[in-house]
């Protein structure tokens, strides 16, 4: 292979590089972050050690969301987390002026009307979070387990489907891991393919 | 009250792309009784077939022929990072079945970091239906279809439409009709079975970064890689691979790699690596510039390790010099080493200095051939030509000079001849001038001698060379050379190895004839070789030349002891007797090649396996003056498309039985040389690139049809057929 040829290989791979979504790796720490939040406050990763964390990629627009959304399958995850004592939060990663962006008190209004009771909302419009977890679709779900080590990636069932009459046949895979965790049994599905709609990030 | 206006509120302004879709979903599928058509803003949808009747027992193809709105994409059985595949429910007569989706290649579009599998502007999804026994002729055989699909831009909109369609039953024997030509364009756009070698290892995972690295191994030709300009690996499931980040590419002797990370599910050793690899080609052709095929791959994962693993420049270095190491022992080159260190025994009056300067010059040897190899190779290389170890081997003529070599040294060795009575004569003057000289071309024998042998280590040291640069490879084949000339080296240089040497004695004159036996061998070994090359009568031809070299040798050194003139008379006749054989072996081995090759020419064409002649400007206008019909297929050895449509179409066996009954003549023009007939012939078709496919029905020499570039034995067939019903 000639000089030129790898020059211009490693040139693209460069590029691509910056591109490219790292994924975090399960049964080791989730990576920490800190993010602007829709009511104002700011949210560290880190402060919630001790707590078992959910996080949802959501983009209100898109029909795999409002699929979980209108058949209250995601509201009532949500509200059984509460009650567990589980912080969930919300990850809006689109770019403005794509689909799904929001501010914060569009994204209140948008919980408010779909019922949703999330611990809070992270904006993240310029995608940092996002890339950082490797987040690719709405809705996207990773569960960390109180010592903060990522213990789920990938879609909240085993249904690739928008209708929201596959929902009760489908093994909800955030339930499973939220269960095991509080038995202290072993999650039995660590990393699933997560389908929805793309993450409408700004590059 | 307010709930409901925000909730209208919510319609309208929020969600109104999901509405506006809904309702038109509403509209669509309540508005009329399910037709074979259906639309939606983004997509138009209609059920397709492979004909117009269908009779029972049959199987035909049904398609969903999916027209999408410029920019906007449906999916691909993998959608990749995101999206839904298109799904399909079909709703049947009683004992009909439906087979799965059956995919033509997808495309790859990016957004940003994410990267899904899809198709854009129109598709044809193909499933094989089963027509049950039980329809009986003048019944109407109706297939419903659900069709679930996602189409997106940046946008998502999930749709569903229903379609139906009824074919009229007829009976056996009767005609089925044509049925529509996008199932005939979706069966081309589908992945074939691939030309070349295709093997897949896979790294180990990285625990810190949860990734490894998938390597497919496609034995695809030099020439045939220029015309790439793009190769994708797309695998049907999910998580195998990182589906965004770019694959990369890298040459190697045989082919070329494609090293793709793993993804979130990565395969494990022994599962087999399945998809579709997409090749797109550049045509050279103004007129159509690109072709795409797809491959289906389907190969287990190999450990690393085997054929093929990553060498590292170091690591080749290395395995050539234990390569060349063991070299020595090998029966073509143990002999040559042997007396020669022997030699050193004999030469015990010589300094500790002479005998150490013998060892570095005779290196010098060694390397000096080594090099000029590597060089030879690189000058090959550059000139184009596809080298792998043993290239040399493809010419008869040097294989049977390295056998005739072979056997002169073990004449030498066994005693029929002395040249100058010194026991370090091992078969050439030069080598047994007492001095530096010989040293050196014992060296230069060494190397000629040890090319027909290889050693263990040697293999991969050598195929990573070949495809290094050329400094690395002269770097790597010093390294051999080092190798080789190590041992005698070493002995030269420590006077205390010498000790070890056995004192001179009978057993001397004993081994050096024993260690004739090896060369024959050798030689026997390279006569067989020449002959798998020449052909039967070439062994005529080899023995032949043995035969006048041992008279030759004989000869000469019968007449050694005598006069002047006698010795000279000797030495010529020698002479005369060696030019002969050389003679006779280049002539008789030409011949006998060519005779290979008529043979192979001949034999195939009794055996029909080869239906085509090569194209030429006068028998192509010969046959059209008899107003026979011709099929013209121009290709190349580097063309992809070429090989594939040969594979895949021309060599079917119902389109070899189609020519043959219509009397079809098959000429194939090879267009690898840019030979200049061929050219013109192209341009009278506005093309300039290969492949092209040129049908003339029986007597209609100014009608020539076209066929396309992606070929399926249907096509052809049909192509040949219906031009010669009309």
């Amino acid at each position: 292979m000639s000089f030129l040829k790898i020059a211009a290989a490693s040139m693209a791979l460069a590029f691509v590089s910056s591109q490219v979504i790292a994924d975090p790796i399960i049964d080791k720490a989730a990576p920490v972050f800190s993010g602007k939040a829709a009511d104002g406050s700011t949210i560290n990763l880190a402060d919630l050690k001790g707590k078992t964390v959910v996080l949802e990629w959501t983009n209100h627009d898109c029909p795999y969301v409002i699929k979980h959304y209108e058949s209250g399958n995601i509201p009532k995850l949500q509200k059984e987390a509460l009650a567990k004592d589980v912080v969930w939060l919300q990850v809006i990663s689109s770019a403005p002026g794509e689909q799904g962006f929001v501010d914060g008190a569009k994204a209140q209004k948008v919980n408010e009307y779909r019922n949703s009771v999330p611990t809070n909302t992270i904006l993240d419009p310029e995608g940092t979070i996002g890339k950082l977890y490797g987040a690719k679709t709405t809705p996207h779900l990773y569960v960390i387990n109180p010592e903060g080590s990522l213990v789920y990636k990938g879609g909240i069932d085993s249904i690739k489907s928008s209708k929201q009459q596959d929902i009760p046949d489908a093994t909800n895979y955030v339930r499973e891991t939220l269960d095991a965790l509080a038995a202290g049994k072993k999650v039995p599905h660590p990393s699933t393919a997560p389908y929805g709609c793309s993450i409408k990030y700004a590059s | 009250m307010i709930n409901l206006l925000h909730r209208l509120n919510r319609y309208l302004t929020l969600s109104a792309p999901v509405a506006t879709a809904l309702i038109a979903l509403l509209f669509v599928s309540s508005a009329q009784a399910i037709s074979d058509t259906a639309a939606t803003p983004q997509v138009q949808a209609q059920l397709v077939a492979s004909v117009t009747n269908v009779q029972p027992g049959e199987e035909i193809y049904l398609g969903v022929h999916q027209k999408i709105i410029p920019h906007w994409h449906t999916y691909w059985i993998n959608p990749g990072d995101s999206g839904n595949a298109t799904t399909i429910e079909w709703t049947l007569p009683e004992g009909a079945s439906a087979s799965d989706i059956i995919w033509p290649a997808p495309s790859r579009f990016s957004m940003g970091p994410i990267t899904n599998y899809a198709y854009e502007n129109d598709v044809t999804l193909l499933t094989k239906i089963k027509i049950p026994d039980s329809v009986k002729p003048g019944e109407q055989f109706t297939a419903q279809a659900l069709v679930d699909w996602l189409v997106c831009e940046e946008e998502c909109i999930p749709q569903q439409v229903e379609l139906a369609l009824s074919l009229p039953v007829v009976a056996a024997g009767e005609s089925l009709g044509a049925g529509d030509a996008r199932i005939d364009d979706a069966l081309a756009r589908l992945p074939v079975a691939s030309p070349w070698d295709v093997h897949a290892s896979q790294t180990a995972i990285d625990p810190t970064t949860g990734q490894g690295e998938l390597t497919l191994h496609i034995a695809l030709t030099a020439a045939q890689l220029e015309q790439v300009t793009d190769i994708w690996f797309y695998p049907y499931d999910w998580g195998r691979i990182q589906q965004s980040v770019e694959q990369l590419r890298k040459s190697f002797d045989g082919g070329i790699t494609l090293t793709i990370k793993t993804g979130e599910a990565p395969l494990s050793i022994g599962d087999a690596v399945t998809g579709v690899l997409v090749i797109t080609e550049k045509t050279g052709d103004a007129a159509v510039q690109k072709v795409a095929r797809g491959f289906e791959i389907n190969t287990p994962v190999q450990p690393l390790g085997s054929a093929n693993a990553a060498l590292g420049f170091f690591s080749a270095l290395l395995l050539a010099l234990v390569g060349g190491i063991i070299l020595n022992l090998m029966p073509c080159v143990f002999p040559v080493l042997s007396i020669k260190a022997l030699s050193l025994v004999s030469h015990s009056n010589q300094s500790a200095a002479q005998i150490r300067s013998h060892g570095v010059i005779y290196t010098l040897g060694v390397l000096a051939s080594f090099a000029f190899l590597a060089l030879l190779l690189i000058a090959l290389k550059a000139g184009g030509a596809q080298i792998g170890w043993g290239f040399q081997f493809q010419s008869p003529l040097f294989v049977l000079a390295v056998a005739y070599l072979m056997f002169a040294v073990g004449l030498s060795l066994s005693g029929v001849f002395f040249i100058g009575g010194s026991v370090t004569g091992v078969g050439s003057s030069l080598t047994e001038k007492p001095g530096y000289t010989g040293s050196f071309f014992t060296g230069v024998l060494a190397t000629i001698v040890a090319t027909p042998c290889t050693a263990p280590f040697m293999a991969a040291a050598l195929g990573y060379a070949l495809v290094q640069p050329a400094f690395k490879l002269l770097a790597i084949f010093l390294s051999l050379g080092l190798g080789l000339s190590l041992p005698y080296l070493l002995l030269t240089c420590w006077p205390r190895l010498q000790r070890w040497l056995p004192r001179p004695g009978l057993w001397m004159e004993r081994a050096k004839q024993f260690l004739a036996f090896p060369m024959y061998a050798a030689a026997i070994w390279l006569v067989w070789v020449l002959v798998q090359q020449a052909g039967v009568n070439s062994i005529v031809v080899a023995l032949g030349g043995m035969l006048l070299i041992a008279i030759a040798a004989w000869l000469y050194d019968i007449t050694l002891p005598g006069s002047a003139r006698v010795r000279n008379t000797g030495t010529i006749s020698a002479l005369a007797l060696l030019l002969l054989a050389l003679v006779i072996g280049y002539f008789g081995v030409n011949n006998a090649n060519q005779n290979v090759g008529n043979a192979a020419a001949g034999g195939a064409q009794k055996a029909a396996e080869q239906n085509w002649e090569p194209y030429s400007e006068a028998r192509l206008n010969e046959l059209l003056r008899e107003g026979k019909p011709v099929f013209l297929n121009f290709t190349a050895s580097w063309c992809i498309s070429c090989l594939v449509n040969e594979r895949v179409a021309l060599s079917d066996a119902k389109v070899k039985a189609t020519f043959k009954e219509n009397n079809i003549t098959y000429l194939k023009g090879d267009w690898t040389n840019r030979d200049l007939a061929i050219t013109q012939f192209l341009q009278k078709f506005d093309r300039s690139g290969v492949p092209l496919y040129v049908f003339y029905p029986a007597g209609k020499a100014d009608q020539p049809a076209e066929l396309p570039q992606i070929l399926t034995p249907d096509m052809v067939i049909a192509a040949v057929t219906n031009s010669i019903s009309h």
